[in-house]
């Protein structure tokens, strides 16, 4: 109650020390620091008096008001420091400071007073900086102070282990107990840090995965059984509770405050009997007013309307394919958008974002310069070749590259322009005037190549037609003579030329600073002198006929002459017929042959033949040696001197069979290389790898005797391997028969693991011919098998009565004969082609018992009034008795 | 025709003659096990006779013939399953085990009641010997019935006799070299038919059941039914020296004059196989009852073993060194005896191809029995021998015909003790106990067989008819794994490895410090580069060429319409 009441004082005062603030602004700063120094000296509910006076005396400097205030601020904040401090000493959290509580209650008052000075004089050295933590710090200490004395107050009504403990006294253990008690008295439980989050859930899962299997082996034993089960049986009657939804249905009890609605509005007595009824009273339970329905029909009407509409509207929109409405629309979108963005600052920065990420995008894939493959094929076109849509499709997009990549432009403007110029040479490379070294060297190069082209070309020349005739020949071989001419000496002069560009560019490299180093097309205007001089070149000598030509062509690529020149002669050369002639031109112009054309081709042809001719006669002659060999050889052969056989043949002849097994040996051999052929043995070839007579001593190459050797053992370990390896009068086929490998498993089936268990698995048959009754069953047994039907047949509605129903065998084994044809019966017994009719209505007596089993029975005549269906009475029909005796 | 009967004389030995009915094993694939509920059929009226010789056996000894009989019928040991690892297997095998074992005891147990008898034989008293009997002492001793089967038929004119006996021992098929055919009802002695073909007849041989016989005639076989019509002539044949029938696979093999041997299917009409020997002109030819693989002696002394689908002979032995006279298969599939001009008769172990016993003799014909006599027929002889354990053969009886009879063809009756002798002067039979197997399963020959039974079996055997490919040397081996190819490809991931290996070497290569500019690290990168390159080519290029092969044959194979596909090439195979 006093602290209480000291809290609403503090309250008060709080309103005054505001307007005291407010009157002394300039005080501020002191007084946050005596704040702090009240603060430091807190330590209980009461500070008492006398400390107080202390505290006055050892800073004198703060005049009294102030201090006033200061200790009214003080109370002031004390106010939930006061409430604070009762929560902790009602919670009792700090226990270890009971033993401390003991001693402070034993120890006077005094003790507090000493105390607290020296609390006070450390915190009042500090900064204000150090403030806040020395607050906290202080706050700990004054709640031990604050329990201490709390608790020394209160603790006659409380049981601490110590008094539990004192009963215990001279008890064996005791004392072993007690200092357990001071150790942890004496050294304060430290509580260690949780360990990281990491090792914390790896702990868990290991202790929840050892939970988990141990819950798991429970299940072993099922496993187990039903594993090591040859078959597995299905065959319990399972009680599952419920058969049908409608089971399931009736069982359902509403536990839902909407599912007891719903059960009261159907239970609801009045519909349930209207249900039972014929349902004109449910009507009557439905009637609705009349201005419901007509407002949730308009209701309904204007919403489909509103719907139709929209719906119509979008389809309008999205049928329009006017690409300039698209356009329009995109821009008001983008209109709306942009105001939105500059409304809005954080979309503007979104936007901004957004943008250097394409520029990056752009920088990075360079997509819109002139890097893609149409851009490339156009550019390889040429752009003036170009119509204007492509060309601006072009500038567009460089356009769009420029743009992508503006911001390094706005950044560094100076080279940004020598850039974008660039690109724009690249855009328009044809235009671009100005003559580069590097171009010219390249031209001069692929002018050369094909220069060079074209006199292979020329090999294929037309022979036939007009061009075979004499003088077209020779006016062709004039020609390509002097095209060979012109050839030659373009090529010296592109060699010449280069030569000179080489040199210049090793003395121009310095000169040539400013040259981007890039190529551009355009117009050359160095080159026009150079060909102009070329062409002063041809003139000088004088030797083509294509002189015209060249005059008539101004200011063509060097290549695009030699081109027309090329193509020229191919046309001189159609021109002319005769095939053996342009042969013979080409011969020369391969060969460069200048000498007369008749007899290099006399000489062509006939020295082709001369060989040919010697080695016939060669083979001719060698035939004859042969011939005469075998001629030397013929007679003797021939010569049939009929001599009575010796002795010894005719003993030969006579055991023709005795030699068998070594004919049998020979086989045996044969057939053994025939599957591992015998190595050839190492032969060199004479001369091959022989430089020196000193190699030949050498002998084979050690490589060449290692694979002979190699491929020995190869053979001998194949034929070791053989089944008849050891057997000498015995040759065992190797040969797989491939029809009757799909009679063995190319691998194990699946679950065996070795061959040898496999087999063995299967050594016994298992079929009933090979197998006793008893165990033939089990033998043959499916591996789940579902003996009992899990329903009741169909008419049958209780267990009991379907089984009693089939506990009597049927068969005609243990029936008599006159039952077991009843009892076979099929339900209908019909001829062959007999229409089964409808069963007519007729009267029968209930009462009646049958003595004949039921049995339908249709008459081939159909008398009107006759009763069919149902034979109760009277003699059985033929019908029954034939099945009867059947 | 004459049926001359033996006269009876004494001798002191006491013959145990065949007795009641037992089942007989197929001797292909799989024995069969006795099943319960099936109809059993007596065979004769075999008394079990010295009953008071049967030794009263204890019980130690009736549990140890049990375990011996379960062994038989358990085929083999089960796997070690402790060595296994997959435990869901472990059981299923473990669970599968236990049942093999019950019905293997089952078996046994019911082989007490379903093959009650053993197989009889002659038993020596004091110093005689088994084969000093003579046919009339053992006549004097069996009962009526089998005193009956004995029998000389003198057929002078129609030169010398060959003969063969249906599956089940009850029909007789005789030939005649000079064209005389007849088939008997041996068990009541009836002559079904009998007819002159006019022509050289070489062999006789009963197809899938009586109703069918082929016979090698002068220039081709010919198949005739039980009534003598003639219902096939199979020219492709040419002229055959020696017939056989693969009664499981429907085949009819012919071996000719030209030593082309030939397998038809008589159930479809094809020509399965037809290969050339090579080896020579030979009239030595029998069927090895196991595997159906056919063995053919040569007169250079081999035997070779022939297969439908395959073109060289699966097994060429070197035999004798003179011409091979005879050859001879065990049931059991794995004894084979062979005589040959030199003076031999050999017996060998064909699992191992190795001779087990040589003999000096000659033999004109052999045949072993179903209960493993072998009988060798040699001039005017004939010689049973008999296994004294240890598959050491040694003479068990002798019996000579009459001085200038020339013995073609010696054949034991199936289910009989009799041995059926064809020679120049007609047949003969005489008794040989214990050479028949006592028990016969119904489901495999039924000498009682009627009619309806006959066609039921006939269906039967032409739904599990097997196909040639099943034949080879080792049945059992079918369903197992395929042993693996010397020259397979290799397989994606061995060429990855390779390839991998081969990248890995090339990027270990260290090239030499190079100046001038040409050490730089992006020419050192490139030259790297390609280096792997180069390593690797080799392997892309050939995937590609896999790829690519394998791409073509795929379309080859599915894209061409009907109409084409007579036009793709053909794979060699």
């Amino acid at each position: 109650m006093e602290k209480k009441n000291k809290a609403a004082k503090a309250n008060k005062k709080r309103r005054n020390v505001a307007l005291s603030k407010s009157l002394a602004p300039n005080n501020s700063k002191y007084m946050k620091i005596n704040n702090k120094k009240e603060q430091r000296r807190r330590h209980g509910p009461r500070i008492p008096t006398a400390l107080n006076k202390d505290l006055k005396r050892l800073n004198p400097e703060p005049s009294h008001d102030e201090s006033d205030w200061e200790s009214e601020e003080m109370m002031e904040e004390n106010a939930y420091e006061y409430e604070e401090a009762v929560a902790e000493e009602e919670a009792r959290k700090n226990r270890r400071f009971d033993s401390v509580e003991n001693y402070e209650y034993e120890l006077p008052e005094d003790f507090e007073d000493e105390d607290v000075p020296s609390d006070d004089d450390i915190p009042s050295e500090d900064g204000e900086d150090g403030d806040k933590h020395l607050r906290m710090l202080e706050g700990k200490e004054r709640k031990k102070f604050v329990l201490s004395d709390f608790q020394g107050d209160s603790v006659d009504g409380r049981i601490d282990i110590h008094d539990l403990l004192d009963p215990l006294h001279g008890k064996p253990g005791y004392s072993n107990l007690r200092k357990r008690l001071h150790q942890l008295e004496r050294k304060p439980l430290a509580v260690q840090a949780p360990l990281p989050k990491v090792e914390r859930e790896k702990l868990e899962r290991k202790i929840a995965y050892e939970r988990a299997k141990k819950d798991i082996t429970k299940w072993e034993p099922l496993v187990k059984r039903n594993r090591e089960a040859p078959t597995l049986y299905f065959d319990e009657d399972v009680n599952l509770g419920y058969s049908t939804v409608g089971a399931i249905a009736s069982e359902f009890t509403p536990r839902t405050e909407f599912e007891k609605k719903m059960s009261l509005l159907v239970h609801n007595p009045e519909v349930v009997e209207a249900h039972n009824k014929d349902g004109a009273r449910l009507l009557e339970l439905n009637k609705i007013s009349v201005e419901d329905v007509r407002d949730h029909q308009n209701r309904l009407a204007k919403m489909r309307s509103l719907l139709f509409r929209h719906e119509v509207k979008s389809k309008h929109i999205k049928k329009i394919k006017s690409k300039t409405y698209h356009r329009i629309l995109k821009k008001e979108r983008l209109k709306e958008v942009s105001v939105d963005v500059e409304m809005d600052p954080e979309t503007m920065k979104d936007n901004a974002r957004k943008q250097e990420f394409k520029r990056a995008e752009e920088r990075m894939t360079l997509k819109h310069k002139n890097r893609s493959k149409w851009a490339k094929r156009i550019l390889k076109r040429g752009l003036t070749v170009q119509d204007e849509g492509t060309r601006a499709a072009i500038a567009e997009q460089l356009n769009q590259h420029a743009l992508l990549t503006r911001k390094m432009n706005s950044m560094k403007d100076s080279s940004s322009s020598d850039e974008f110029s660039d690109d724009n040479d690249d855009a328009d490379e044809e235009f671009s005037p100005g003559t580069e070294r590097k171009d010219t060297f390249r031209l001069l190069n692929k002018a050369k190549e094909n220069t060079l082209k074209a006199i292979e070309d020329e090999d294929e020349l037309p022979k036939s037609g007009v061009f075979a005739l004499p003088f077209m020949e020779r006016g062709l071989k004039k020609r390509q003579e002097s095209a060979e001419e012109e050839a030659r000496i373009a090529l010296h002069e592109y060699d010449a030329s280069l030569r000179q560009l080489e040199n210049e560019n090793g003395v121009e490299s310095p000169k040539s600073t400013k040259v981007s180093g890039r190529k551009v097309f355009g117009p050359p205007i160095n080159k026009t002198q150079e060909s102009s001089s070329r062409k002063e070149s041809y003139n000088a000598d004088k030797s083509s006929d294509s002189e015209d030509d060249f005059e008539a062509v101004d200011c063509v690529d060097v290549a695009h002459e030699v081109k027309n020149h090329s193509q020229e002669l191919h046309l001189g050369a159609a021109l002319h017929d005769d095939p053996e002639k342009t042969h013979d031109s080409i011969f020369r112009m391969k060969g460069e042959n200048v000498g007369d054309d008749s007899t290099t081709r006399d000489e062509a042809v006939q020295n082709p033949q001369e060989p040919n001719s010697n080695n016939i006669d060669q083979d001719s002659d060698d035939d004859d040696l042969e011939e005469e060999m075998v001629d030397g050889f013929l007679p003797s052969s021939l010569k049939h001197d009929y001599k009575l056989p010796s002795q010894t043949d005719l003993i030969h002849r006579a055991f023709a069979g005795d030699d068998v097994e070594a004919e049998f040996e020979m086989h045996k051999l044969d057939i053994l290389n025939e599957e591992n052929p015998e190595p050839e043995k190492p032969v060199l070839l004479p001369g091959w790898g022989q430089w020196t007579a000193i190699q030949q001593k050498k002998g084979m190459p050690s490589w060449m005797l290692k694979e002979h050797e190699n491929v020995k053992r190869k053979r001998d370990d194949a034929l070791k391997k053989r089944k008849d390896a050891n057997l000498k009068h015995v040759i065992i086929s190797e040969k797989v028969d491939k029809k009757a490998e799909k009679l063995l498993t190319k691998t194990l089936p699946f679950p065996y693991t070795s061959k040898e268990v496999y087999e063995q698995s299967i050594r016994m048959p298992i079929g009933p011919e090979y197998n006793p009754a008893i165990t033939a069953g089990a033998l043959n047994r499916p591996v789940a098998e579902k003996l009992l039907t899990k329903t009741l047949p169909f008419p049958y509605t209780s267990k009991e009565v379907y089984e009693q129903s089939i506990r009597m065998p049927i068969g005609p084994e243990y029936n008599p004969a006159i039952t077991a044809g009843a009892l076979n019966r099929p339900v209908v017994v019909k001829k062959a082609g007999v229409i089964i009719k409808p069963i007519q209505y007729e009267e029968v007596d209930p009462h009646e018992k049958p003595e004949q089993p039921k049995c339908i029975v249709q008459k081939p005549n159909t008398r009107p009034k006759a009763k069919k269906a149902k034979s109760a009475r009277g003699r059985p029909t033929k019908k029954t008795s034939m099945g009867k005796s059947s | 025709m004459s049926v001359t009967r033996r006269p009876a004389s004494y001798s002191g030995v006491k013959p145990k003659p065949n007795s009641s009915e037992r089942r007989r094993l197929p001797p292909t694939i799989g024995e069969q096990l006795p099943c319960t509920g099936e109809p059993t059929a007596l065979y004769s009226t075999h008394e079990i006779m010295d009953k008071d010789r049967l030794v009263t056996a204890t019980e130690q000894d009736m549990s140890d013939e049990l375990n011996l009989k379960t062994r038989k019928y358990l085929r083999g040991d089960g796997a070690n399953l402790e060595t296994l690892r997959d435990k869901k297997l472990k059981g299923q095998l473990a669970v599968r085990e236990k049942l093999y074992s019950q019905s293997a005891k089952a078996a046994a147990k019911a082989e007490k009641w379903l093959m009650p008898t053993d197989e009889g034989y002659l038993e020596p008293e004091g110093l005689e010997k088994t084969w000093m009997v003579k046919q009339e002492s053992i006549i004097r001793e069996v009962d009526v019935i089998s005193s009956r089967k004995p029998f000389d038929m003198i057929l002078p004119e129609l030169g010398p006799y060959n003969l063969e006996y249906a599956s089940s021992g009850r029909y007789m098929l005789v030939g005649g070299r000079k064209g005389h055919l007849a088939m008997m009802d041996m068990m009541s002695m009836d002559l079904i038919k009998e007819f002159q073909v006019r022509e050289t007849v070489r062999d006789v041989v009963f197809l899938h059941n009586e109703q069918f016989f082929a016979v090698a005639q002068k220039k081709y076989p010919y198949i005739y039914n039980r009534h003598g019509t003639e219902i096939h002539c199979l020219e492709e044949h040419g002229a055959p020296l020696k017939l056989q029938f693969l009664d499981k696979h429907f085949l009819l093999a012919s071996v000719n004059k030209f030593a082309q041997l030939h397998y038809q299917d008589v159930s479809t009409g094809v020509i399965v196989a037809n290969y050339r020997t090579g080896l020579g002109r030979t009239d030595v030819m029998r069927v090895n009852p196991y595997n159906a693989v056919i063995g053919l002696g040569h007169s250079g002394g081999k035997v070779t073993m022939w297969k439908p689908t395959s073109v060289k002979p699966l097994v060429t032995m070197l035999c004798h060194h003179g011409p091979v006279t005879a050859v001879a298969f065990h049931s059991g599939g794995q004894l084979m005896a062979t005589a040959g001009m030199d003076r031999k008769i050999k017996l060998w172990d064909l699992r191992k191809f190795g001779v087990l016993n040589t003999y000096s003799g000659h033999a004109q014909t052999m045949d072993f029995s179903q209960k493993g006599l072998l009988a060798i027929g040699n001039g005017s002889r004939v010689q049973v021998w008999r296994d004294s354990g240890n598959q050491e053969y040694e003479k068990y009886m002798s019996h000579a015909m009459v001085k200038g009879y020339q013995i073609g063809k010696v054949s034991f009756r199936p289910y009989e003790d009799v041995l059926g002798i064809g020679h120049s002067m007609g047949i003969s039979s005489i008794l040989v106990p214990g050479s028949g197997e006592p028990n016969f399963d119904t489901w495999v020959a039924n000498p009682y067989e009627t009619t309806k039974q006959r066609r039921e079996k006939e269906v039967h055997a032409l739904l599990d008819k097997l196909q040639p490919e099943t034949i080879m040397l080792e049945p059992s081996k079918i369903g197992t794994v395929r042993p693996p190819r010397r020259k397979e490809r290799p397989t994606k991931k061995e060429t990855e490895e390779e390839m991998e290996t081969a990248v890995e070497a090339a990027k270990s290569i260290t090239f030499k410090k190079k100046t001038k500019g040409r050490n730089k690290p992006s020419k050192m990168a490139a030259k790297k580069e390609e280096e792997v390159f180069k390593a690797k080519r080799p392997f892309l290029e050939q995937q590609m060429n896999n790829d690519r092969s394998l791409k073509k044959q795929r379309i080859v194979e599915a894209e061409l319409p009907k109409a084409l596909q007579r036009f793709s090439r053909k794979k060699a195979s």
